[in-house]
């Protein structure tokens, strides 16, 4: 272990509650923890732990209904900040002391500047100088975090840059201010796998050569297993656990942190196995759809063939932007395709008009990745489920009412939580709602657009159980959009790897090994965070 | 409504309309005159018998004001009321059919609308038709219309694409409930905002069409005209202004307290103290 020896950050007997309807919740207990300089020190824990509301009160941007009872902190040798106290002059603090990367780095920036106003605009307030330092240290700053042309980069808009080259000029902008702590708040979590590694070794880069100190929030073990050096586990408020990386990964103490760990391992999981004389029930043929961006079309989806057998559990792999969403929406008929057919149950439905394609919503369903969103927020639970019979009319109400209960039974949501609205209940019950109302319909295909990417690792091992379980008991067909090999691994037959596009290659799961001879395939799997649990 | 409490402001200007919309409508508890009848002296000073004077017939001008806002306010909420209507439902219309030939020609009708001058508008449909209420309600609702159309088809825009509204379609669900069930309810706040800031320029312009003559014809108290028939004797009695200009800024001024809360509780971002 190495030898840290000053304190960059200290904070003590943080204690942190949110008032919502006049009920005040506890969200962080008296948590106190010190990063040392130049160590990564995590914070995790499942969403709702109290992590992220942490990483704000130390920089000063909680919501109002967030009140800080007690807690103070320091930074380096400096004088104790009293937290609790109202008048804090966060402008000496934020960027020159403390600098924080957030999760989506393409929403922080403003899409209608350039890169480089961004980075006059950061640097005009803190330094006395020049237009040609600040041209400068962006330079420099840009150059350090890989890229090769900064000029370019300086002339771009945010729109223009993929979403790791965003987070990366971000961590630039940031940097450049010189902060002694960064807080680095989900940063890959909206990333794909490529983009995330990228970004992560880049951050282990750059604390080790400005010898940094990170404090990292994050619910992903892999992203602890790859850049942390030590870990705080944070559930309900409370420190759990606290200790180096290789310790708590492989010797954990606390029921939680186990919990935790098992949460991410998937091989506990037994796939379906449809049968070898299932018929097709979709062929999807030389599928194509462009997308007009100024006078060009931008081609989405190339030359895409693929079927679909009864019961069976297609998985659709790539890279965000690869074409995978575009794909769900053609099937769905909310977009609709170029060239190509898409034949089900040997019916072509690929360019029906909406009335014309009813029936099919009997017969496939989708559940969206953001579950919250996808609920309308004035319903009930029981209300939201049995929103669909209504609309296609099965049944009488009183029949709508017993499946839809039947089905929320299904997915573990009864008591209380059927009168709620999606505000009222947590992410893992909206998914669960989401799944539920997908269902009650009783479709032969069900595709799943990145279901379990937004949740934690806790909360994505159940849904997939759940999920799993139900096409044993039921017997439908998925389609498990995910960028997530691990998902996809563990819970599909086959697997259609998706490239710009077009199908790289569709095969069994368990050929998906590092052992291919293809490239991109070699690319994706190399890229997996903590990839140790599946070799 | 996200929750947050209304401010002080806001409960000022609901307490303030709802003193304005109970003195118009128990007016006969408040005045023992009739509006249309002579009571005393012509051009009477404020007085305990006449609080507001009399004018140039010996009309109680309290009492005129008082049912004079009868018709003021009936004709803005019921003219509000169908602008809002109809721009909502054209808003809806445009915006799911957007980049449509439907939608193309109704944006440019809106644009027509838009560039033509309110006060101009009203003048040529008094002169094809007459003056009166009914016309001023016709002419004001026929440009009204517009400001709401155009929030309404900005706001299905922006969210028809949220999952939301695509889970929808997928489950089956009509054009017409898309729109009433999953657009509508998410428009509504910025709706009534723009309606409240509506009504108090709505008052305004139905009160300065009137002072022109083209809305209640005489005897009917209104506002606006009280205002118009009050302005040959401003100068030797400029008294006789203060009753309804009193009732106009105090209404405007509410209306527009009550927008500005109602802005303030449904932005739904919190403000962050930096």
């Amino acid at each position: 272990m190495r030898n840290y020896s000053p304190v960059a950050l200290s904070v003590e007997q943080l204690k942190i509650s949110y008032v919502q309807n006049k009920n005040t919740f506890v969200v962080l207990d008296e948590i106190s923890f010190s990063l040392k300089k130049g160590e990564i020190l995590t914070l995790l824990g499942e969403s709702g732990s109290g992590k992220s509301t942490c990483g704000k009160a130390l920089i000063g941007v909680l919501p109002p209904s967030a009140n800080v009872e007690s807690g103070k902190m320091r930074i380096g040798n400096t004088t104790y900040i009293v937290l609790s106290k109202s008048k804090i002059d966060w402008k000496q603090i934020r960027g020159s002391k403390i600098g924080m990367i957030h999760q989506d780095a393409q929403l922080a920036l403003n899409p209608v500047k350039t890169i480089r106003v961004h980075f006059q605009e950061t640097l005009k307030n803190r330094h006395s100088c020049t237009k040609e330092d600040i041209e400068k240290v962006s330079c420099d700053m840009l150059r350090l975090l890989n890229f090769d042309d900064p000029e370019q980069i300086l002339n771009a808009y945010p729109f223009e840059l993929s979403g790791g080259m965003c987070q990366r000029v971000y961590i630039a902008m940031i940097l450049c201010l010189e902060p002694e702590v960064l807080i680095a708040d989900e940063p890959t979590s909206a990333l794909d796998v490529v983009s995330q590694k990228e970004v992560l070794n880049l951050l282990r880069e750059i604390q080790k050569k400005l010898k940094l100190s990170i404090l990292l929030i994050t619910h992903d073990i892999g992203v602890v297993h790859e850049i942390s050096d030590r870990v705080i586990v944070l559930s309900e408020g409370h420190i759990v656990e606290e200790g180096n990386v290789q310790d708590i990964l492989e010797n954990p103490n606390e029921l939680y942190t186990k919990q935790l760990i098992s949460a991410r391992d998937l091989t506990t999981f037994i796939r379906s196995q449809s049968s070898a004389y299932a018929k097709p029930l979709l062929q999807i043929d030389r599928l194509e759809k462009s997308f007009q961006k100024g006078s060009q079309y931008k081609k989405i989806l190339n030359q895409l063939d693929l079927v679909l057998h009864q019961g069976e559990t297609m998985g659709i792999l790539g890279f965000s932007g690869c074409g995978k969403s575009t794909l769900a929406k053609c099937v769905m008929g909310l977009e609709t395709a170029d060239h190509g057919t898409i034949l089900y149950n040997g019916e072509n439905i690929s360019y029906s008009h909406r009335k014309k394609r009813k029936h099919i919503c009997k017969s496939m369903q989708i559940v969206f990745q953001d579950a919250r969103a996808s609920l309308n927020p004035r319903r009930s639970a029981l209300e939201i489920v049995q929103e669909p019979l209504n609309y296609l009319k099965i049944g009488t109400a009183k029949e709508r009412q017993e499946k839809a209960l039947f089905y929320l039974k299904n997915v573990g949501i009864d008591g209380d939580a059927l009168k709620r609205c999606p505000p009222q209940l947590s992410t893992g019950q909206c998914q669960r709602i989401a799944i539920a109302r997908a269902l009650v319909v009783e479709p032969d295909i069900l595709i799943c657009d990145e279901a379990v990417s937004a949740l934690d690792m806790i909360l994505q091992k159940q849904i997939l159980e759940l999920l799993l379980d139900l096409q044993k008991s039921i017997g439908f067909a998925y389609i498990m959009i995910s960028h997530d090999i691990r998902v996809i691994r563990h819970t599909c037959e086959k697997v259609a790897i998706m490239d710009e596009g077009s199908f790289v290659d569709i095969l069994p799961t368990d050929q998906l090994t590092a052992q291919t001879e293809n490239t991109y395939i070699r690319n994706l799997l190399s890229s997996e965070l903590y990839a140790a649990e599946i070799s | 409504m996200t929750g947050k409490s209304f401010s002080l402001k806001t409960l000022i200007g609901v307490i303030l309309l709802l003193i304005i919309v109970f003195l118009v409508i128990a007016a006969p508890v408040f005045t023992d005159y009739t509006p249309d009848a002579a009571t005393s002296e012509r051009f009477q000073k404020f007085s305990i018998t006449n609080p507001f004077g009399t004018d140039r017939y010996g009309r109680d001008i309290f009492c005129r004001t008082l049912y004079g806002g009868r018709t003021t306010l009936v004709s803005c909420f019921l003219a509000l009321g169908m602008a809002l209507l109809i721009g909502t439902l054209f808003g809806i219309l445009t915006g799911m059919r957007s980049y449509s030939l439907f939608d193309t020609i109704f944006m440019r009708i809106i644009d027509v609308l838009m560039a033509f001058p309110f006060m101009v508008f009203a003048m040529v449909i008094a002169a094809l038709w007459g003056s009166g209420l009914i016309n001023l309600l016709v002419a004001v609702i026929a440009v009204w219309w517009v400001p709401f159309a155009r929030l309404a088809r900005s706001i299905v825009l922006q969210i028809k694409n949220d999952s939301s509204v695509l889970a929808a379609r997928v489950l089956g669900a009509s054009s017409w409930h898309i729109g009433f069930y999953e657009l509508l309810p998410k428009m509504i706040g910025p709706l009534l905002v723009l309606s409240t800031f509506e009504l108090g320029t709505l008052i305004l312009s139905i009160s300065a069409l009137s002072f022109l003559g083209m809305g209640a014809l005489p005897p009917t108290p209104e506002w606006g005209s009280m205002l118009s028939d009050g302005r040959a004797h401003f100068f030797q009695h400029p008294h006789i202004l203060f009753g309804p200009a009193l009732f106009i800024v105090l209404t405007v001024f509410a209306l527009n307290l009550i927008g500005e809360g109602l802005r303030d509780a449904m932005d739904p971002y919190e403000h962050i103290d930096l």
